[in-house]
C-alpha cells in the first residue's frame, strides 16, 4: 500500500498538467495497479485530489472559485432546477463527464475534442478550470490577490515577487493551515509532490514553499517539478530575460529545497535562444495551446511518478529521490514516448526488440537531446503494453533473449541493461495503460489505434479516437543535466545583471544572483562523467 | 526640466495646480470617509481594479479644510498642534483601567465597526481576553490572542476559550471525545515509522532480511510510545484523570492504537504557531524528545473536548488554571461576516490594550474635537500675524468629526454642533454628540471613551500630513515602464 502525497500546483500552467493529470486519473480500468489512495482523499462526498493550488486573481474560472464543490443544499427540501452556463468551458467539461457523447464527432478530426468546444487559435487565453475534469476540495484553489493573471499590470512576473508574496505573515499562514489540513489526516505521508512554473515569479513562490515543507516536514520527500510552458515568441526580449532568470533561480532553489528536482517542459529551451518546441511520431499538437502541451506532459506525468503510487509496492517518494539523487545529483531529467509505439498485438520482447538500436524516447527537460546510452541511475515506467510473456513453443529457440526471460519485469530490465550498460535501472511494467478520455485532447495521429497501438498493417486503420496509450517513461540522473545547467550558466553570464536591473529591483539581491550562479556552476559538476569535459566546452564554443 | 530629459513621458503639475490637485485629492478622501463616522455611519465597499470588494468603515476622517498661503497656513497648523495636545494633556482622564472602563473603551471602537448587537457580543470576550494575556510589568502580546473562526450556518457568535482550539481532532476510533481534568503532553518527536534509507527495496538480499529489518525500525518507535505510557500510567495511576498527547510531528496508526489502548488522546501534527500557545496555556514545557520525560512536562487542562462540525473537527483545550494564552472563538454563517468580525476584533482588542498601557483615556463622541477647537478659538488672539488663520483653520477642520457624526445620524449638523458647543461653554465638562437624540450629552458619564495614543498620534500626523500636502507645489509621475508592463 502506498503512503499519501500531498499535492501542489503552484502557478497557471502548473495547474494546466494538473487539470489533465487529474483527468488522466478520473477512471481507472478494474483491478488498478495504481492505488488511488495515494493522491486523493475520500471525503464525505467522494473522492477529491489531496492538493492545494496557488493561483492568481483571474486565473481560476468559475468552477473554481472558492473550492468546486457548491454548497449542499441541505435546508432545502423542494425541486432545484440547475441552469449551466453556456461557454467553452462548460462545453468542455460536460464532454469531459460523457465521454460516450464524444464519439459523435469522431470524424471533426481537428484535433481538439469538439468543433464547437475546440480552443481556436485565439483562445489561448482558456484558463485549466475548464477542461478540468475533476471536483476539487473547497480547500484546493488558493487565488493570490495581489497579483493579476493576464494582463498589463500586476502580473507576477519576477523571482523576487513571489519570494516576498509568501513572506507575508497572512499568506504563509493560509498555506500552512491548507497544508497541514491535507497532511494531519495521512496515516503515512510520504511526501509532496510539487508542480511549479519556473518561468514566472511563481518560481519564487516555489522556492519558499519547498523551503517551507523542508522545514516544516523533514524527513518525507520532495518531489518537485520545474513545468515550462512553450515559448511562443521571444518578440519581447525583456520577458525572455526574465524568463530565464526565473528559471535559473528556480532551478537553484528548488533543488535545494527539494529531495529530488525535474525540470519538465516541451520547450526546446530553457536558455535565450528559443529551440523549436519537442516533436513525437504520433502526436500532432498545437505548441502554441497549453491545453495541448499540458496534456503531453500529464501523461508523462502520471507514468514518471508510478513508482511510488503502485499497490503492491513497498517504495516511497523518498526511495525514489534516493535512488537517483545519489552525490548531490538532485536534478534528474525525465524521458518519455508519448505514446510508445509499439504494434498492435505484439508481446513485449516484440515490442522493444524494435527499438533495439535506439529507445524511443524523447527528452522532455528543455536541453538539446545527445544520443548518450550513459546515465547514473533511472527509474524507468513502461505501462499498457501486454504483459503476458509470449507462448514460447517449447524447444524452439527464442528468436532474442529478450523472448528467453520469464517476466515482463525481466524483459525490461534485461533489454535497459543492454541499452545503458552499467547503469543502475529500476523499472516497473504496469498493464494499466494511460487513458485518455476527454478532456484530453485529441492530438494523436489517425494512425493509432483506438488502444494507441499502431496498425500491424496499415490498411486497417480507422480514425477512431484514442481512448488510451501505452508509455514509456525515464527519470534520469544524465549528463544531459550538465549541459542543461551549464548553457543556463552561461546565458546568465551573457546577459549580466545590468541588462534587467528592474528584475533585481523587485527584490533578488545582485549578491544571491552571483551565489546562486556559484550554485549552478557547483550543481552542473555533479554530473560530469570524468572524460568529457573537454568536449563539452568544445560543442559551447560551436554553438 | 530634468526629469522631462530623462523621461520624455513623465507628467508634471505646478504651483498652483500641483496645489489644487492635492486639496482636491484630500476633499475628495475626506468626501468618502466623512459618512463612515460614528455608529450610525455607512459602510463603504472598496472595490479594487480587479473587482475585489472590501467593506469597510475604518477611516480617518481629519484631512483639512484649507484655503490660504501654504507656509503660513502650515506655520499656523503647527501652533495649533501645540495647543491641541495641551488640551488633549489637560483633558485625559487618568483612571484605574478596570474591567468596567475597559468595556467602554471597547464597546465605542466595536460599534462603529459592527452593528451594535453585534458588538455587545464581542466586547465582553475581548475585554476578557486582553485581560487574561496581560502580565504584570510586561508589555502585552496580542499574538497570544488567537483568532479562531469557525464557519457555522445560523449562528453569529463569539466566544472567550480559556485555552486552545485546534482545528483537528484525535485520528483513533476508540479515544475519547470528552476528557476532563487531563494532562498535556506537549512534544515534538515523531511517533511514525518513516522508511528510511535503509530500508529502500534494492539494498536487501532477501524477503527475510528486510522484516528483520522493518521490525528493527518499527520497534524504535515503539520504545518511543511506551516512554509516554510509562509517564501516563506514573502520573495518573488508578486515578480516572485524563492524560492527552499533542505532537507536533506524525503519529501512525499503530502508535496511535497503542496509546488508545492505555485510554491516552493523541493528537498529530500539531501546527507549529500552536506549540508555544499551548504550553502558555495549559502550562508545561514542550518536548522534543521522550527520552527525559518527567511530571514536571506536564500541562494541566480542566476540559479537552472534540467537537465535529460538518466535515471539520475541533478540539477544544480549556479551562486551563491560569491560560497565558487564550482563543476567541468567532461563529459566522459565511466567510464575509467572519472577516468582518474579525476585523472588528482586532481593532478592539488594540483598543483595549491601548488603553491599558497608557493608563488614561479620553472622551469619544466629538467632546475632545469641541474642546480643543474652543481652546484653539480662545487662543487665536494670542498667535501673532498671519498664522491666526491656520489655527482657525485647525480648529474647523476639528468640528467636522461632531459635525459628521451628528450628520451620519440624521441630524443637522449645525444645529447639534451649536448646541454641544454652548453646552460645553456654559458647563465647562466635555461635551460630545448623542447620536440617539441629537442633543448634547457628557461623553464620561455615557461611558465613551476613546484612545489617549490614538488622539495623540492622529492629531501629529495629520498636521504633518496636511502641512506636507500644503507644501507641495509640484508633482510628477515618471513611473518605471519596463517592469509594469
Amino acid at each position: 500500500m502506498a503512503g499519501e502525497v500531498v499535492t501542489l500546483q503552484l502557478g497557471h500552467y502548473a495547474g494546466c498538467v494538473g487539470a489533465h493529470w487529474w483527468g488522466l486519473q478520473r477512471c481507472p480500468p478494474e483491478g488498478t495497479e495504481l492505488s488511488h489512495a495515494a493522491l486523493l482523499r475520500a471525503g464525505r462526498d467522494g473522492c477529491t485530489p489531496r492538493l492545494i493550488a496557488l493561483e492568481l486573481k483571474g486565473g481560476v474560472g468559475p468552477l473554481g472559485r472558492g473550492g468546486a464543490r457548491p454548497e449542499p443544499l441541505a435546508a432545502w427540501r423542494g425541486d432545484v432546477a440547475n441552469y449551466a452556463e453556456p461557454g467553452t468551458g462548460t462545453a468542455l467539461r460536460d464532454r469531459g463527464q460523457r465521454p460516450g457523447d464524444a464519439s459523435a464527432d469522431a470524424d471533426c478530426g481537428s484535433g481538439a475534442p469538439g468543433e464547437g468546444a475546440a480552443p481556436s487559435a485565439g483562445s489561448s487565453t482558456q484558463l485549466w478550470s475548464d477542461y478540468l475534469s475533476v471536483q476539487l476540495h473547497p480547500r484546493s484553489i488558493y487565488v493570490l490577490q495581489q497579483y493579476n493573471h493576464d494582463g498589463d499590470s500586476g502580473r507576477l512576473e519576477a523571482f523576487g515577487q513571489g519570494e516576498k508574496l509568501l513572506q507575508d505573515a497572512s499568506c504563509m499562514e493560509e498555506l500552512e493551515d491548507r497544508l497541514h489540513f491535507y497532511a494531519e489526516e495521512c496515516d503515512y505521508l510520504q511526501g509532496f509532490q510539487v508542480l511549479c512554473d519556473l518561468h514566472d515569479g511563481f518560481s519564487g513562490v516555489g522556492a519558499k514553499v519547498t523551503e517551507v515543507l523542508q522545514d516544516e516536514y523533514s524527513r518525507k520527500g520532495i518531489l518537485t517539478w520545474g513545468l515550462t510552458p512553450v515559448t511562443h515568441t521571444v518578440a519581447d526580449s525583456q520577458k525572455n530575460f526574465y524568463r530565464v532568470l526565473n528559471a535559473a533561480l528556480g532551478i537553484v532553489h528548488l533543488s535545494a529545497h527539494s529531495s529530488l528536482f525535474c525540470p519538465l517542459s516541451l520547450s526546446g529551451s530553457l536558455g535565450i535562444k528559443p529551440q523549436p518546441p519537442i516533436e513525437f511520431p504520433y502526436v500532432n499538437y498545437d505548441a502554441s495551446l497549453n491545453y495541448h502541451s499540458s496534456a503531453v506532459l500529464a501523461a508523462a506525468l502520471d507514468t514518471l511518478t508510478v513508482p511510488y503510487r503502485l499497490c503492491s509496492s513497498r517504495g516511497s517518494m523518498m526511495h525514489l529521490a534516493e535512488m537517483l539523487s545519489f552525490s548531490g545529483r538532485k536534478v534528474v531529467a525525465a524521458w518519455a514516448a508519448v505514446p510508445f509505439p509499439a504494434v498492435r498485438g505484439h508481446s513485449l520482447p516484440d515490442a522493444l526488440c524494435a527499438h533495439q538500436q535506439d529507445v524511443p524516447w524523447k527528452l522532455l527537460s528543455s536541453c538539446k537531446e545527445q544520443k548518450v546510452s550513459r546515465c547514473f541511475a533511472q527509474s524507468v515506467v513502461l505501462r499498457g503494453v501486454c504483459k503476458e510473456s509470449p507462448t514460447s513453443c517449447p524447444g524452439q529457440q527464442p528468436p532474442s533473449p529478450l523472448h528467453a526471460c520469464e517476466t515482463a519485469e525481466q524483459v525490461l530490465q534485461y533489454y535497459l541493461h543492454t541499452a545503458f550498460p552499467g547503469a543502475f535501472s529500476a523499472s516497473h511494467v504496469l498493464e494499466q495503460p494511460c487513458v485518455t478520455l476527454p478532456p484530453y485532447p485529441r492530438i494523436f495521429s489517425p494512425l493509432l489505434s483506438r488502444q494507441g497501438f499502431l496498425p500491424d498493417d496499415l490498411s486497417s486503420y480507422s480514425a477512431a479516437a484514442v481512448e488510451s496509450i501505452p508509455v514509456l517513461t525515464s527519470l534520469q540522473s544524465s549528463p544531459v543535466l550538465r549541459t542543461l545547467l551549464c548553457d543556463l550558466c552561461k546565458d546568465l553570464q551573457k546577459l549580466g545583471t545590468r541588462r534587467c536591473a528592474s528584475f533585481f529591483a523587485a527584490g533578488v539581491e545582485e549578491d544571491d544572483f552571483h551565489e546562486a550562479l556559484q550554485e549552478l556552476r557547483t550543481l552542473s559538476q555533479c554530473y560530469q562523467m570524468g572524460f568529457e569535459a573537454d568536449n563539452s566546452e568544445d560543442e559551447s564554443d560551436s554553438d | 526640466m530634468a526629469v522631462k530629459a530623462l523621461n520624455p513621458k513623465a507628467e508634471v503639475a505646478r504651483a498652483q495646480a500641483a496645489l489644487a490637485v492635492n486639496i482636491s485629492a484630500a476633499r475628495g478622501l475626506q468626501d468618502v470617509l466623512r459618512t463612515n463616522l460614528g455608529p450610525k455611519g455607512t459602510m463603504k465597499m472598496l472595490v479594487s481594479g480587479a473587482g475585489d470588494i472590501k467593506l469597510t468603515k475604518d477611516g480617518n476622517v481629519l484631512l483639512q479644510e484649507m484655503g490660504l498661503h501654504p507656509r503660513i497656513v502650515a506655520e499656523g497648523f503647527e501652533i495649533a498642534k501645540e495647543k491641541a495636545l495641551e488640551v488633549l494633556e489637560q483633558v485625559k482622564v487618568t483612571k484605574e483601567m478596570d474591567r468596567e472602563t475597559l468595556i467602554d473603551v471597547a464597546k465605542t471602537s466595536l460599534r462603529t465597526k459592527v452593528h451594535t448587537e453585534l458588538a455587545d457580543i464581542l466586547t465582553e470576550a475581548v475585554v476578557d481576553s486582553v485581560l487574561a494575556v496581560r502580565k504584570p510589568g510586561e508589555p502585552i502580546d496580542l499574538h497570544m490572542v488567537e483568532i479562531m473562526e469557525m464557519k457555522h450556518k445560523s449562528e453569529t457568535d463569539t466566544t472567550l476559550i480559556r485555552g486552545l482550539v485546534l482545528d483537528h481532532g484525535a485520528r483513533h476510533p476508540d479515544m475519547k471525545k470528552r476528557v476532563e481534568d487531563a494532562y498535556i503532553l506537549t512534544c515534538n518527536v515523531s511517533l511514525e515509522y518513516e522508511k528510511t534509507e535503509v530500508s529502500a527495496g534494492f539494498f536487501y538480499k532477501s524477503a527475510e532480511e528486510r522484516e528483520k529489518l522493518v521490525k528493527a525500525e518499527r520497534k524504535f518507535i515503539e520504545d518511543r510510545v511506551s516512554k509516554i505510557i510509562d509517564l501516563k500510567r506514573r502520573v495518573c495511576g488508578d486515578s480516572d484523570k485524563g492524560f492527552i498527547v499533542i505532537n507536533q510531528k506524525g503519529i501512525d496508526p499503530f502508535s496511535l492504537d497503542a496509546l488508545a489502548k492505555e485510554g491516552i488522546v493523541a493528537l498529530r501534527r500539531a501546527k507549529r504557531r500552536n506549540m508555544e500557545r499551548l504550553t502558555l496555556a495549559c502550562g508545561g514545557t514542550a518536548m522534543n524528545s521522550v527520552e527525559d520525560l518527567t511530571p514536571d512536562c506536564l500541562g494541566h487542562a480542566g476540559l479537552v473536548y472534540e467537537y465535529t462540525l460538518g466535515e471539520e473537527k475541533y478540539t477544544f483545550i480549556e479551562k486551563c488554571d491560569n491560560p497565558r494564552s487564550v482563543t476567541l472563538l468567532i461563529r459566522g454563517p459565511n466567510k464575509h461576516t467572519l472577516t468582518q468580525i474579525k476585523d472588528a476584533v482586532r481593532d478592539g482588542l488594540r483598543a483595549v490594550k491601548n488603553a491599558i498601557e497608557d493608563g488614561c483615556v479620553i472622551p469619544g463622541a466629538g467632546a475632545l474635537e469641541v474642546a480643543v477647537a474652543n481652546a484653539l478659538v480662545k487662543h487665536k488672539p494670542n498667535v501673532k500675524g498671519r498664522a491666526q488663520l491656520g489655527v482657525q483653520a485647525f480648529a474647523d477642520a476639528l468640528l467636522i468629526i461632531p459635525k459628521v457624526l451628528a450628520q451620519n445620524s440624521g441630524y443637522d449638523p449645525q444645529e447639534t454642533l451649536v448646541k454641544v458647543q454652548a453646552e460645553h461653554a456654559e458647563s465647562g465638562q466635555l461635551t460630545g454628540v448623542d447620536l440617539n437624540t441629537g442633543e448634547p450629552m457628557v461623553a464620561a458619564a455615557a461611558g465613551i471613551w476613546d484612545n489617549y495614543n490614538v488622539k495623540k498620534q492622529l492629531l501629529h500626523s495629520c498636521t504633518v500630513i496636511a502641512s506636507n500636502i500644503l507644501l507641495v507645489d509640484e508633482i510628477m509621475r515618471a513611473g518605471m515602464s519596463s517592469l509594469k508592463g
